[in-house]
């Protein structure tokens, strides 16, 4: 279904969605962007590049799984498990960048297939992605269209927004972003051939607006396969820190931990949680021994590369990258994973 | 701004005799940052090196790195490392020293004064370009910040971006070092510790407001104490496991093991967390600013160091990270010192 929606009725839009819980990107006092619930305050989509992606919506840093405690009565000790699932009202985010929704395409991968992972799916079944094409792209290191994605990517969305000066281009691919639009009716109209002719050029010179590259990612893929053992990665790891921030403000990173956290002892009551987990931290991999296999700051570097173009690929099929550049604008010691990647096609063996 | 062109020459003459093993500087960043640490083995790489004022980082913190490396290794080498340090970061080697973490020998100092100015604040510059971003950021003759970006350049007068701990700095220029460039300009600054002032203003229930808001936004990242040339211990209380488990460990010592911060990022976690990194850096922290600017969700972690910082001056008279040969706040006791929280 393809619509257009004048700017000035996004508000009422918005607030039209009353049977859902919408989130929108919203700029704080300090200038930074993040996905908030919308609160009625919308005017309309800006251009913008949250510091979390909506990963957050769909994988809570922390999700419970269960609740246990342990109760006494008179000798007799008993131990109550309570599972517990999300109870999740039906959601949309409004305004995720087609990089942000192609991650979550790779997230439905691995949460789904042999395994699937109710958590994860109690969350995306009732969530809708309504997605604003990047014209222009919101960061300087934007590159998807090197990792297979593009500014105006369906993948994963279910309604793509273009912005047409005046009025927003709606295209909308799935039931269920058709039932947004059915929500209020009345605030969309039918495009004309003028529209639809524009909305084609923007998407054209939305890919001519980006400014970084990596070039030949599948050859890289091919190329890490045999640099494991290779000293490049201590060089290109000398200035990491070793802080958590490229991978947990990845779209498409979704290593998690699981531990009980528990409230008091006695009585023992406590829960059990997944946590983000990521690569870089020192407990990653952490063998019950106090092995670690990947000791030191390389070998986590070299992880996070491998995972991405060339673990997933082997078992996906696709780049585990989807290009949006934040691990580049705000690693706070300018590893470039682009620069990396070019390093690896011009010298790896 | 000092040139550092004599700083390169001996970079490169040391380089050249094998006197150091190889120099961490700063170079050219990529597209977040014009200035990114560097790590120099060459004497004809020595060219690399630049000196602006985007060159933020603290470049101590790597000596930390410097130490576990030549832990790991059956022989290591033990030649020192060059270093490239402004006046903070210089503070942060003498408190090393002070807590014997490192031995004199084991550096070779590069000092830059920041004479009469400092480096920019990525957060102001930020919010001065409104998301582009900076290609190259220069001090002029004038002490104008001008900020070259692809669609042009600004001008800035410096304490419009200088960095808050820079116009606050008791002393920008290095205190310790091989060989200097630059001035040792003194400067006093007006209020020493005038960023507290609105905080300190504020009731205890406006503070706690401010400091929940504040802290429920972190993600535990853990990217400042990641940057922290003071968090340096072998195992911190926050990872989830407890790295001296080995072998012999059972299942019921490592089910039992205390954890102090549980990983979920919480509010209580989240309080724990910062707290007690704020009180282990009472009397080290150097005010680098470091874990203030690498926080990707802007908490402003600095708040707490620097009143940490201003009650070792205050109670103890303390100055940190200036003198060498002094025992380190936390470790010796004076018969001066206040003892009225002695009830």
């Amino acid at each position: 279904m393809e619509k257009t929606l004048a700017k000035k009725s996004f508000p009422q839009w918005v607030k039209a969605l009353d049977s859902w819980t919408v989130y929108v990107p919203r700029k704080d006092d300090e200038g930074r962007w993040d996905f908030v619930r919308a609160d009625g305050q919308e005017t309309a989509l800006d251009i913008s590049q949250t510091t979390l992606p909506p990963k957050k919506i769909l994988f809570p840093q922390r999700e419970v799984f269960l609740e246990f405690r342990k109760t006494q009565a008179g000798n007799l000790e008993t131990t109550e498990i309570k599972e517990v699932l999300p109870e999740v009202h039906p959601t949309v985010v409004i305004g995720a960048r087609p990089c942000e929704a192609r991650a979550a395409w790779l997230l439905d991968k691995v949460f789904g297939g042999e395994f699937q992972d109710i958590y994860y799916w109690k969350r995306r079944e009732p969530t809708t992605l309504v997605g604003l094409a990047c014209t222009p792209p919101p960061s300087d290191n934007c590159f998807c269209p090197s990792v297979e994605g593009s500014p105006h990517s369906e993948e994963g969305l279910d309604v793509l927004l273009t912005d047409l000066g005046d009025r927003y281009y709606v295209k909308s691919m799935t039931a269920k972003g058709e039932a947004l639009i059915s929500a209020a009716p009345k605030l969309f109209s039918e495009p004309s051939a003028e529209d639809q002719k524009r909305v084609k050029a923007a998407h054209a010179e939305s890919e001519k607006q980006i400014k970084r590259q990596v070039k030949d990612a599948r050859g890289i893929s091919e190329k890490l396969k045999g640099m494991f053992d290779s000293p490049f990665w201590d060089e290109e790891a000398m200035s990491c820190l070793r802080c958590g921030i490229c991978t947990y403000l990845c779209p498409s990173c979704h290593c998690f931990d699981i531990n009980d956290e528990i409230e008091t002892s006695s009585p023992l009551r406590g829960q059990r949680v997944r946590t983000w987990d990521t690569c870089q931290f020192p407990d990653f991999t952490m063998h019950s021994s106090g092995h670690n296999p990947r000791p030191d700051k390389a070998s986590r570097l070299r992880q996070r590369l491998l995972h991405k173009f060339q673990y997933f690929v082997q078992v996906y099929g696709q780049i585990m990258c989807v290009g949006c550049g934040r691990c580049i604008t705000l690693c706070p010691v300018g590893i470039d994973i682009i620069k990396v990647l070019d390093k690896v096609r011009q010298d790896g063996d | 701004m000092a040139k550092i062109d004599e700083l390169k020459e001996e970079a490169r003459k040391v380089l050249r005799d094998g006197t150091v093993k190889y120099i961490i500087g700063y170079g050219n960043g990529t597209n977040g940052w014009p200035a990114a640490p560097i790590f120099v083995k060459k004497p004809e790489d020595v060219d690399r090196f630049i000196w602006d004022p985007t060159c933020v980082h603290n470049l101590v913190r790597f000596l930390i790195d410097e130490k576990r490396r030549k832990a790991r290794q059956k022989q290591p080498d033990k030649r020192p490392v060059g270093i490239f340090v402004k006046g903070c970061d210089s503070r942060a080697i003498v408190v090393l020293l002070q807590e014997k973490f490192i031995e004199r020998s084991d550096v070779y100092i590069l000092g830059v004064s920041c004479e009469k100015a400092g480096v920019v604040d990525a957060a102001k510059l930020s919010k001065k370009l409104a998301g582009k971003m900076p290609k190259r950021v220069e001090l002029d003759d004038q002490n104008r910040f001008v900020v070259t970006t692809e669609s042009g350049k600004i001008e800035a007068a410096a304490d419009e971006l200088l960095a808050e701990r820079c116009r606050e700095c008791p002393a920008n220029f290095p205190v310790i070092y091989d060989v200097l460039s630059g001035e040792k300009v003194k400067r006093t600054p007006d209020k020493p510790y005038g960023s507290l002032e609105k905080i300190e203003s504020l009731s205890a229930e406006e503070r706690w407001t401010f400091w929940k808001a504040q802290l429920d936004k972190c993600i535990r990242c853990y990217a400042c104490r990641s940057a922290c040339p003071m968090c340096y211990c072998d195992e911190c209380v926050v990872d989830s496991i407890n790295l001296a488990v080995t072998a012999d460990t059972t299942a019921d010592e490592k089910a039992q093991r205390i954890r102090w911060v549980q990983r979920s990022a919480e509010s209580s976690e989240n309080f724990v967390y910062h707290l007690v990194r704020a009180m282990h850096l009472a009397g080290r922290c150097i005010d680098c600013g470091e874990c203030e600017r690498v926080c990707p969700l802007d908490i402003p972690l600095r708040f707490l160091n620097k009143k940490l910082e201003k009650e070792a001056k205050e109670l103890f008279g303390y100055d940190v990270g200036f003198d060498a040969s002094l025992p380190a706040l936390i470790s010796c006791f004076r018969d001066e010192d206040p003892q009225d929280f002695i009830r």
